[in-house]
């Protein structure tokens, strides 16, 4: 991330500028595409020179697409891929006559991919307008113009006192604030060994810990929120369910770092996570539990909400960073680690949703009642899990770790529907890898699944059913690998491309070729993204080798 | 100062340096595509991957701090093979060799890769003559971000950018309305830079491509 435009953007915040990124949202949102002048305004308010704004133009989905009078987005997430295959996106292309991208002659319709929606419970999803519809007729009424916000089901918890699927009450940051102070609620969250919630496990309290000793005139908070892994929809409801819980862990890190400002990163593909987050901000405004002067304390934080323009790599964080402050989102490599410089230049956490909403339960209760919640794990915490529409009850559903995979899919998912059987699940996202149904009895736990080239990543369990073909499962995830690549690393931005156009075709691939490519991949990226891909396809080859068509 | 272990010879080095910069006080070579001195180190080409005594990987040495005491391998197998690898990605994406001056030619004679395992999609032929000193050729971009930075960090014209995003990935200036109509100063920082002849003076173009580099 250039460090000139980052002061840029700096100096004109101070201003309460926009960000570039603000203004160019804003133009698609008025007349559905982004103009040279749009640009030019862009600039001119945001501070950043042209060229800046035209990258940052060519970037994200959001801005790429052209928007009709009524915009489609049809959802090519992978749970609406498990639940469909294609042929929902065959169906609303040849339904509006559209290819995807594209905007009829007389600017009524337009149709756009979008990954992913959120409603894994509910495949295949379609989102026309702010209204998502999904299951079964939503392609249809999506053709017909008669598409209807389509329900989610409610979230649950196995605890006995739920942590995670509760409304916040704020009494983590009274305890804090009255009993701990800064140190001692630090000291709680390092021996709480809280891991990251957002896929890779980093211990909170070590990044914590680094912002809080790291100099700089001041300190930001992050969360997290821009949760795009196809088939994880835990953090939209943490944050359109219990934004409460969101903001007071985020008030908690402000707190026990010393940072006096806080941002929500929300994902464009979410429309009713900012207007509710921004909602119990008012909320909480109002009642002395953000602003100046938190609850009598003498400590100021408050919060501010973005919302990104759809790109998947925008979760790793150095890109959020740049998103945030509306450049780019590219990956940038470390050091210097955000905890050193992010936001302005300045030490900053960033810290998943789900990460944040543990703090609470922690701040309230002590590290030694969060390490309890799991009892049949070395882990701490609880664990949101969510499932996708194959299963026979999908929904989030909070967990202690330590359970069997078939455990949580069998008892708490209620196995599949209609009596089919699971193949494979994928967990915690694209970069997870793929469990067959012979290994399900593998413990839902950090080091069990490694052990397994499996991750907790995110939490998503994506159910494959038995008239999968695990060919299309590597073409769906590597075309989605390839299009998310942020083009920053060479190992990513070609060797995605090439290991989807192996796939792509109905040739048998050559499994010493692919593998060199897996290991370019897996040992050159710069970030996750192209790190991670090779995890599901090292599975596809390990289990299921005959139906990938190699040679 | 610290010290650390290059191929055997031990070098000293000063806080904050980089384990590039302590293979190069060493005397050795580690190759490179998206590095260049005058920048600050941007971490994207992987081609400057080294073996490191106790990572389970190999690390890029532009972007890895130098610790006390570390032991660096400049011809690790692995390091080796994967940036080997990735330079036949960067071969498969341009739709000719680059030219036998270019530092990319140069690093990928020296890695002793000709050709690539990977052919696929290359990039379309897109050429921009209409600055009177400086040519883009988009076909030649491997997306390095040597100009960007050079306009942005050596020269503060701010006239060059990214575009687009994973293989469509590549540079424009200005509003992607060529270099005049942006706020380019023709200082050429950008061609000096650039390792494949994307951007290159047009002064030097046929003797670059017709002749062959003198």
């Amino acid at each position: 991330m250039s460090q000139n435009l980052v002061e840029l953007i700096r100096r004109h915040h101070q201003v309460q500028a926009p960000t570039a990124l603000e203004v160019l949202k804003d133009a698609v949102e008025d007349h559905g595409e982004v103009t040279d002048s749009d640009r030019e305004r862009a600039a001119e308010l945001s501070g950043l020179p042209e060229a800046a704004v035209y990258g940052v133009s060519t970037f994200y989905d959001d801005l790429l697409a052209p928007r009709g009078a009524r915009h489609v987005r049809v959802c090519t997430g992978t749970a609406c891929f498990a639940a469909s295959g294609d042929a929902h996106v065959d169906a609303v292309r040849a339904g509006l006559g559209l290819e995807l991208g594209e905007r009829s002659e007389d600017g009524s319709v337009s149709l756009a991919e979008t990954v992913c929606l959120g409603f894994c419970h509910s495949s295949p999803a379609v989102r026309v307008g702010d209204a998502v519809d999904a299951g079964s007729g939503a392609i249809e009424r999506a053709i017909a113009g008669e598409s209807r916000a389509a329900p989610e089901p409610e979230w649950r918890s196995l605890l006995s006192e739920p942590v995670l699927t509760r409304p916040g009450d704020w009494s983590g940051l009274r305890r804090a604030m009255a009993e701990l102070g800064p140190e001692a609620l630090l000291a709680e969250v390092e021996a709480g060994e809280v891991r990251g919630r957002g896929g890779a496990g980093f211990p909170a309290g070590t990044k914590w810990r680094f912002a809080r000793e790291a100099a700089g005139a001041e300190k930001f908070i992050v969360a997290n929120g821009d949760e795009g892994d196809p088939g994880s929809y835990i953090d939209k409801y943490l944050m359109e369910r219990a934004p409460e819980l969101v903001l007071e862990g985020l008030a908690l890190a402000g707190y026990a770092v010393g940072a006096n400002h806080g941002f929500v990163l929300t994902r464009s593909e979410y429309p009713r996570s900012k207007p509710l987050l921004e909602a119990a901000i008012a909320r909480a405004r109002a009642a002395g539990l953000l602003g100046e002067d938190v609850l009598g304390s003498g400590f100021d934080f408050d919060v501010t909400v973005v919302e990104g323009a759809g790109s998947y790599v925008v979760g790793e964080e150095t890109a959020l960073l740049a998103c945030l402050q509306g450049l780019r989102g590219t990956v940038s490599a470390r050091p210097p680690f955000p905890a050193e410089r992010g936001v302005h230049g300045q030490p900053t956490v960033v810290n998943n949703i789900e990460t944040l909403a543990n703090i609470p339960f922690l701040a309230a209760r002590g590290a030694a009642a969060y390490r309890d919640l799991s009892p049949g794990s070395e882990t701490a915490g609880s664990k949101l899990v969510c499932f996708n529409e194959r299963f026979a009850r999908p929904t989030v559903v909070e967990v202690p770790f330590g359970m069997t995979v078939r455990e949580l899919c069998e008892q708490v998912a209620g196995g599949l529907r209609d009596g089919a059987a699971i193949k494979a699940v994928q967990i915690g996202g694209p970069l997870g890898g793929i469990l067959p149904a012979s290994r399900l009895d593998t413990r839902f736990d950090f080091d069990a699944l490694a052990a397994e080239g499996c991750m907790v990543g995110h939490g998503s369990i994506l159910a494959f059913d038995t008239a999968t073909n695990m060919r299309d499962v590597a073409r769906h995830l590597l075309r989605f690998g390839a299009d998310e690549s942020c083009g920053k690393c060479f190992p990513c931005r070609i060797g995605l491309r090439r290991a989807h156009e192996e796939f792509a075709g109905s040739e048998p691939v050559d499994r010493e070729r692919f593998e060199a490519l897996l290991e370019a991949l897996e040992l050159g990226s710069l970030c996750a993204h192209g790190g991670g891909m090779p995890a599901p396809l090292r599975s596809l080859l390990t289990h299921f080798p005959e139906e990938l068509g190699l040679r | 100062m610290s010290t650390v272990t290059v191929d055997g010879v031990e070098v000293e080095v000063a806080p904050g340096a980089t384990v590039l910069e302590a293979a190069r006080a060493a005397g050795r070579w580690v190759p490179t595509v998206c590095f260049d001195e005058r920048q600050a180190p941007f971490g994207a080409c992987r081609v400057c991957l080294v073996g490191i005594e106790g990572s389970p990987k190999p690390l890029p040495a532009c972007t890895t701090p130098c610790r006390e005491g570390m032991t660096i391998a400049t011809e690790d197998a692995t390091a080796r093979r994967v940036a080997g690898a990735v330079v036949e990605l960067v071969l498969s994406e341009l739709p000719e060799a680059p030219a036998p001056h270019t530092e990319l030619a140069q690093v990928a004679a020296r890695l002793g890769v000709e050709e690539t395992r990977w052919p696929g999609t290359v990039h379309q032929t897109d050429e921009d003559f209409r600055h009177p000193y400086l040519a883009l050729r988009h076909e030649l971009c491997i997306s390095c971000g040597r100009c960007v930075r050079a306009c942005d960090e050596v020269q503060g014209a701010f006239a060059l950018t990214a575009t687009g995003r994973g293989f469509e990935a590549n540079i424009t200036a200005g509003l992607d309305a060529g270099f005049e109509d942006s706020t380019c100063v023709s200082c050429g920082a950008c061609a000096d830079t650039c390792p494949t002849d994307a951007i290159t003076e047009i002064r030097l173009l046929p003797q670059s491509t017709e002749e062959g580099w003198k």
